[in-house]
């Protein structure tokens, strides 16, 4: 227990210290930007209840939006993907998951986890760029923007997962 | 009621969910200057649609106010023209007589304007009618002309505290005395009975110069009507059978089957000039 909150709070640190100092830079091609805080979310464990999965999500919105200056914002988004992880877990994984594990390539699968991710950060990524545009002024380019957010921030995690030794190690 | 406290924390990451989200926006909108402006916005653009719809409607409702201002407005416009006229004619006939005349500043026009509309209105009939809404407490007075925006009407037979009858063009009773615009000789006007957009005048020399299209106006010596009012235009002549004047179909500019609004005029010296025409008369 100590150490899944431990473990949590590193997690939080570190991704919300990489997000703010470095990714909130990125700009590619002034459309895409990479979320990599996401990956907390993502990676809390299986059993963890609905009430804390949200709360957790709001909080490391806040804390992001925090730092970027759009207050409500990532948090708004967060919270509404952090709600629909659980469904979105037994939608791709069926129920009958271990409780505590961490979602990972080896507990998932690869094609599991990615759906996964994928689904999660579309949630999010939507949800976010609505509530930044907030119209339907340019949809193609809130589109293309979307996109391209969607595919770096996936493929990032999905990097960063493949690098994790931690998920690694615990996947056993 | 057990249930219900089950169900709620069975539901609870549902409020908290809600509660988290609702906090979030209102932390969008508290802070982000943008969003703020297009919820507003969006907001004025409904608002706006609403206010601009009702407007719309509400400026039909006012028409009715604003159309008798206007017709106010008109209607000093055309007195303070008629004015003007007037001083000019005498002016210019002044100066053919006597260059050195100054005409007295103390010198009023004679003729005023009451707004009236009209409640009671024929024109099928062979005798014809008009009640207006204006009576001997507005200053309305036997003997007045009326007229419209368009052209004259008639005038005042009887008088009741607030309301008057007019006997209109479209009356036997009525004859009306008119020139031909551009000329002296004046002839006299009345209904043919038939057709509420014509009347005929007649007892024009024949030597009077006129075309169809010509403007009939009023003639100014009946001192009910000033001078130059329009009448209707020339629609048709021919001689008559006296063969010493003409009679010529006047198409009438006043259209009596929409008649609303009409003017009184106050002549304040048609007292006086009748007295004296009587005298005239008598004396005779």
């Amino acid at each position: 227990m100590i150490n899944n909150l431990l473990r949590g709070l590193l997690y939080f640190v570190v991704f919300v210290l990489i997000q703010v100092i470095l990714l909130n830079n990125i700009h590619f091609l002034r459309i895409a930007t990479p979320f990599l805080y996401l990956y907390f979310i993502i990676k809390l464990p299986v059993g963890t209840s609905q009430t804390q999965v949200v709360f957790f999500s709001f909080l490391i919105g806040l804390v992001i939006d925090m730092f970027s200056n759009t207050p409500g914002m990532h948090a708004a988004a967060c919270t509404l993907a952090g709600f629909s992880r659980r469904p979105l877990i037994r939608f791709f994984m069926g129920k009958d998951l271990p409780e505590g594990i961490y979602p990972s390539y080896k507990t998932f699968g690869y094609g599991g986890f990615f759906r996964y991710v994928l689904s999660f950060v579309i949630i999010q990524h939507v949800t976010l760029f609505l509530i930044e545009s907030l119209t339907l002024f340019d949809p193609l380019f809130l589109a293309l923007r979307v996109c391209a957010s969607v595919l770096m921030t996936t493929l990032l995690i999905c990097t960063v997962e493949a690098f994790n030794v931690e998920s690694q190690k615990s996947g056993e | 009621m057990k249930k219900l406290l089950e169900f709620l924390i069975r539901k609870r990451h549902w409020f908290l969910f809600i509660l988290l989200e609702v906090v979030s926006l209102a932390l969008v909108y508290r802070n982000n200057a943008y969003q703020r402006n297009i919820i507003l916005s969006s907001a004025n653009v409904i608002t706006g649609h609403i206010a601009s719809t009702s407007g719309y409607v509400t400026s039909y409702l006012n028409l009715r106010e604003i159309n008798k201002e206007l017709l106010e407005r008109n209607g000093q416009l055309e007195l303070e023209l008629l004015e003007l006229r007037d001083r000019l004619d005498m002016m210019t006939a002044d100066t053919v007589t006597f260059a050195g005349f100054a005409p007295d500043s103390t010198e009023q026009f004679p003729y005023s304007f009451v707004m009236a509309e009209v409640v009671n209105n024929s024109v099928s009939h062979l005798s014809n009618y008009i009640t207006v809404n204006k009576g001997r407490k507005d200053g309305v007075a036997p003997d007045m002309g009326v007229v419209s925006e368009r052209g004259v009407v008639g005038i005042v037979s009887t008088v009741s505290d607030h309301f008057a009858v007019v006997i209109p063009l479209l009356n036997p009773k009525f004859r009306l005395s008119c020139k031909v615009l551009g000329s002296s000789y004046f002839g006299s006007l009345s209904w043919n009975g038939r057709n509420a957009q014509y009347a005929n005048l007649d007892e024009l020399p024949r030597h009077v110069v006129f075309d169809k299209g010509d403007t009939i106006v009023t003639s100014g010596y009946s001192a009910v009507f000033p001078a130059g009012i329009i009448v209707g235009v020339v629609s048709d002549f021919r001689k008559q059978h006296d063969d010493n004047f003409y009679s010529l179909e006047v198409k009438l500019a006043t259209n009596f089957r929409t008649l609303n609004d009409v003017r009184i005029i106050k002549n304040y010296r048609q007292a006086e000039q009748l007295d004296v025409e009587r005298e005239a008369k008598r004396n005779d």
